[in-house]
């Protein structure tokens, strides 16, 4: 074909793979909205004060939430607090002392592994960890569980934004004759608190959701309980139950518990991205 | 307080210089008790190439000492050799000594973090702590004095009148220090660096980040901090240097090339190489 | 004047020293710990696994069994319906996420970039249950209406081929869980790419604007040969996940342990077998055939992370090439 037809026939390709680009993008920002529409038609009509107040009810009966969701803050407040400093350290050491270290790279390469390691093998392993020796199942379990899955995100984060304070004040610290702990401690991460906060809320948004982990280790309880020595509900496992259930009033609450889940999540996603772009504005 | 001065036309007291650049019959180098910092044969290296190539000088208490060269001479190598703060990095080392008050400093036994805190050094860039400017003075202090507050209240006035930037924050102390302008941060580092009350003062280029006007006014304050510390000052501003400086170290490519009274340097050079430089004809 | 720089608080420094040396201590101590962690989930996998590989030798990998009565279990359904599962995800998933990288590179308007950026990537917070509910109730009943009528109707009448798409439409099952897997790996892939695409030197892209190439013969000539290697890297991480997904796979799988030919047939994977299952195992080799079956999880989706990290990391080496 002569030059003319030559360059149609470039532009008609162009034209197809930029139209499938701008239909991919179409595609995924509907399938959130489809998502988000489902979670709120169907769990809107869930939402009232008695799904906090209330138990988790017996299979055809009505009722709330209120043991599932305290479950589910409690072992997630546990989990991040123990999680946190233990990944705040090994991501100081990543990025303060692994300069010259040899076990740095590979504690990078084995962290994240495990980032994206399959949540329900840390369920396995905690299981074998935590529930066999107890002989029970437990929210301190449960807890353990989520504590793995939060130390390698908050390790990233932590190494990432500690990297990124300007070497320049890390001497003038130093200049000053301050021992290093205290540099790092009273200056850097002051200077990175921002970024490493963000790290936090991402790991709390990463186990909100997840439900495999505290499938064997949490379990789940009908009723209200605070004993962190026995299973304990959970809003994930709880809408595992009662979606697959055929009660309508389960279904419901399923649907509620879903919507409340998300909305939280999505919350902390851009809340920790508004911070994060807030602490990275040049001054 | 004045020194004694006398002013002769002996051989100085001062240790050999590296090049034979006094000469018995020319005016010599300020005599004084002695020197407060003695550099012998100062060699630095950084991953296996030679950045200081033995540097013999010595630097008189109460008094600036100006170093200018063009770019990579290694003028603030050695600047930072004085206060050792290169070893945060590995891969560089110094070899020679570096006597202080007779003590040599790069001596393995010597303390780092109690070297810094008599050696104060203020960098290129502002790098006010991400505290408030009260805080950003009082942690210095903090570090090796324990002073009642009201003790306290007055070490960080009087530091902050010394870096004539009290009459401008002193209204507003608990304010972020880097809410400041670029001028008032360096002065606020300035201000950091004296509040300890150490005995020598490092200048890495101090005002090269700064508008003409703090130029001015952060080197009105290097004179007025002369009264009351040795300093050393890198520049490559060089009416600066022939400004404020008594003394003159010129270097060229990792060697001291010629040093001596500022005025002397300056207007009958006695190298061709300084006499280049000084005169733009490379830079 | 006699130096203070050795006469200052002795007891101070060596204090301070002390507090060096602990802090430095403790942060390593916690790095070592990662690898610790590491070391004990491979131990109690392993452990965990012996039971069942002691009583069905590497058989166990190739027998389509599962009988919980008569203790007989074997890993083939699971790890085919991993990996089919997973392979159909990544064929949905890297064109959509490559699609999306360059809309987001290339023709998106500089304004609009980082809140559609940001929706995207709100996709990949979405969890796994959720997914799964709504695969299970949306998107399952779609399938099963619309599209996998269509899908026999059309392909299924396809010599050789038509076999994938054969049986009756149940909307549940190996397609559709591979449709959802794809979904929740596009924003990952999407994520990695579009990061690699911007360390493109602009340079480059505009030198091959300039001599008048397309937009697409951009991305197909320049940028693409250019982020290879950090692209397959952001794949690969995708293809570990995918692997490893475990609730939105759980809903809408059907949960059947077998294989079939067809995609539209009900199956399992290693983690829907597991969250399926495991709570109510009783019998020591049940429990352990599980426990071998997550070792098999493991070892795959180790191999894949580890080669993906590793190729990222030689894309880091290469920087600015």
């Amino acid at each position: 074909m002569g030059v003319a037809g030559l360059y149609n026939r470039r532009r008609a390709i162009n034209g197809v793979y930029l139209t499938l680009s701008v239909t991919a993008t179409a595609l995924g920002l509907l399938v959130l909205f489809l998502i988000l529409w489902t979670l709120t038609a169907n769990g809107l009509a869930a939402l009232s004060t008695r799904l906090f107040t209330e138990m988790t009810p017996p299979p055809g009966a009505s009722g709330g939430l209120a043991n599932a969701i305290y479950g589910s803050v409690v072992m997630t407040a546990v989990a991040t607090l123990v999680g946190t400093p233990i990944g705040v350290l090994t991501g100081t050491y990543l990025a303060e002392f692994g300069a010259g270290s040899r076990i740095a790279p590979v504690v990078r390469f084995v962290n994240d592994i495990l980032l994206s390691a399959p949540s329900i093998i840390i369920g396995l392993f905690v299981y074998e960890l935590l529930v066999v020796p107890m002989g029970n199942f437990s929210a301190w379990a449960g807890a353990a569980a989520l504590a793995i899955i939060v130390i390698p995100v908050v390790v990233r984060t932590t190494e990432d934004m500690l990297r990124l304070v300007p070497g320049s004040l890390r001497e003038a610290a130093i200049a000053l004759g301050t021992p290093q702990w205290k540099v790092i401690v009273m200056v850097i991460y002051r200077a990175a608190v921002q970024g490493m906060l963000t790290g936090v809320m991402l790991a709390v948004a990463r186990i909100a959701g997840e439900t495999a982990p505290l499938l064997f280790t949490a379990l789940n309880n009908q009723f209200w309980s605070v004993n962190m020595n026995a299973p304990m509900a959970n809003l994930p496992v709880v809408i595992f139950q009662f979606a697959l259930s055929p009660y309508a009033d389960w279904q419901t609450l399923a649907w509620g518990g879903a919507l409340l889940i998300t909305v939280t999540i999505l919350l902390l996603n851009i809340l920790a991205r508004f911070l994060a772009s807030w602490s990275n504005r040049t001054p | 307080m004045s020194a004694d001065i006398t002013v002769t036309a002996e051989t100085p007291r001062a240790p050999t210089l590296g090049r034979p650049i006094v000469r018995p019959q020319e005016p010599a180098v300020v005599a004084q008790t002695s020197p407060k910092v003695v550099i012998k044969d100062v060699r630095f290296y950084y991953k296996g190439y030679e950045a200081l190539k033995g540097i013999n000088l010595a630097l008189q208490d109460k008094r600036v000492t100006a170093f200018i060269g063009p770019s990579g001479c290694g003028k603030s190598t050695l600047l930072r050799v004085l206060n050792r703060i290169y070893e945060l990095y590995p891969g560089q080392r110094a070899t020679g000594e570096v006597l202080v008050d007779g003590r040599n400093i790069l001596d393995s036994g010597q303390d780092l973090n109690l070297l810094r805190a008599k050696i104060g050094m203020v960098f290129q860039k502002p790098t006010p702590f991400p505290m408030s400017i009260y805080d950003n003075i009082a942690f210095g202090i903090r570090l090796y004095e324990r002073l009642s507050p009201s003790e306290l209240d007055e070490r960080v006035e009087h530091a902050l009148r010394r870096a004539a930037l009290w009459d401008e924050v002193k209204d507003k102390l608990r304010q972020s220090g880097l809410s400041l302008s670029g001028g008032q941060q360096q002065r606020l580092c300035i201000a950091r660096a004296v509040a300890v009350k150490p005995e020598i003062l490092l200048l890495d280029e101090p005002a090269s980040a700064l508008d003409p006007i703090s130029t001015q006014r952060v080197e009105e304050l290097i004179a007025e901090l002369k009264s009351d510390y040795c300093i050393a000052i890198v520049t490559h501003n060089m009416q600066q240097a022939a400004r404020s400086s008594d003394f003159t170290a010129f270097m060229y490519l990792g060697e001291l090339v010629e040093f001596g009274d500022t005025e002397a340097i300056f207007t009958h050079p006695r190298e061709k190489r300084t006499e280049d430089y000084i005169t733009g004809r490379f830079g | 004047m006699a130096s203070t720089l050795t006469v200052a608080p002795r007891r101070r420094v060596d204090r301070q020293h002390l507090q060096d040396a602990l802090f430095r201590g403790a942060t390593r101590f916690f790095a070592i710990g990662v690898l610790v962690l590491l070391g004990g989930i491979v131990v109690s996998l392993a452990a965990g696994a012996a039971p069942a590989f002691r009583a069905f030798g590497l058989g166990f990998l190739g027998s389509d069994a599962w009988n919980p009565v008569k203790d007989n279990f074997g890993a083939l359904p699971a790890i085919y319906g991993t990996l089919a599962t997973s392979l159909i995800a990544m064929l949905i998933g890297i064109p959509l996420a490559v699609g999306i990288a360059v809309f987001l590179t290339e023709l998106c308007p500089p304004p609009l970039r980082r809140p559609i950026g940001t929706l995207i990537e709100l996709l990949a917070a979405i969890p796994s249950i959720i997914y799964g509910i709504w695969g299970l109730f949306v998107l399952a009943p779609f399938l099963q209406l619309t599209v996998q009528p269509f899908l026999i109707d059309t392909l299924g009448e396809v010599p050789i081929l038509g076999a994938l798409f054969g049986g009756p439409p149940l909307g549940l099952g190996i397609l559709t869980a591979g449709i959802i897997l794809g979904i929740m790996v596009l924003p990952f892939i999407a994520a990695v790419t579009r990061d690699v695409f911007l360390t493109v030197p602009p340079m480059l892209r505009e030198s091959a604007y300039g001599v008048g190439a397309t937009t697409s013969e951009v991305i197909s000539h320049i940028v693409l040969p250019y982020t290879r290697t950090g692209v397959i890297g952001g794949v690969m991480l995708g293809l570990g996940r995918a692997l490893g997904e475990t609730m939105a796979v759980t809903f809408v799988i059907g949960n059947a342990h077998h294989i079939r030919v067809s995609l539209l047939a009900p199956g399992t994977t290693i983690s829907a077998t597991l969250a399926n299952e495991f709570s109510e195992a009783v019998g020591r080799l049940y429990t352990s055939s599980l426990f071998a079956l997550g070792a098999i999880l493991f070892v795959i989706t180790f191999i894949v992370l580890a080669v993906a990290k590793l190729m990222l990391l030689r894309l880091e080496k290469q920087g600015a090439r």
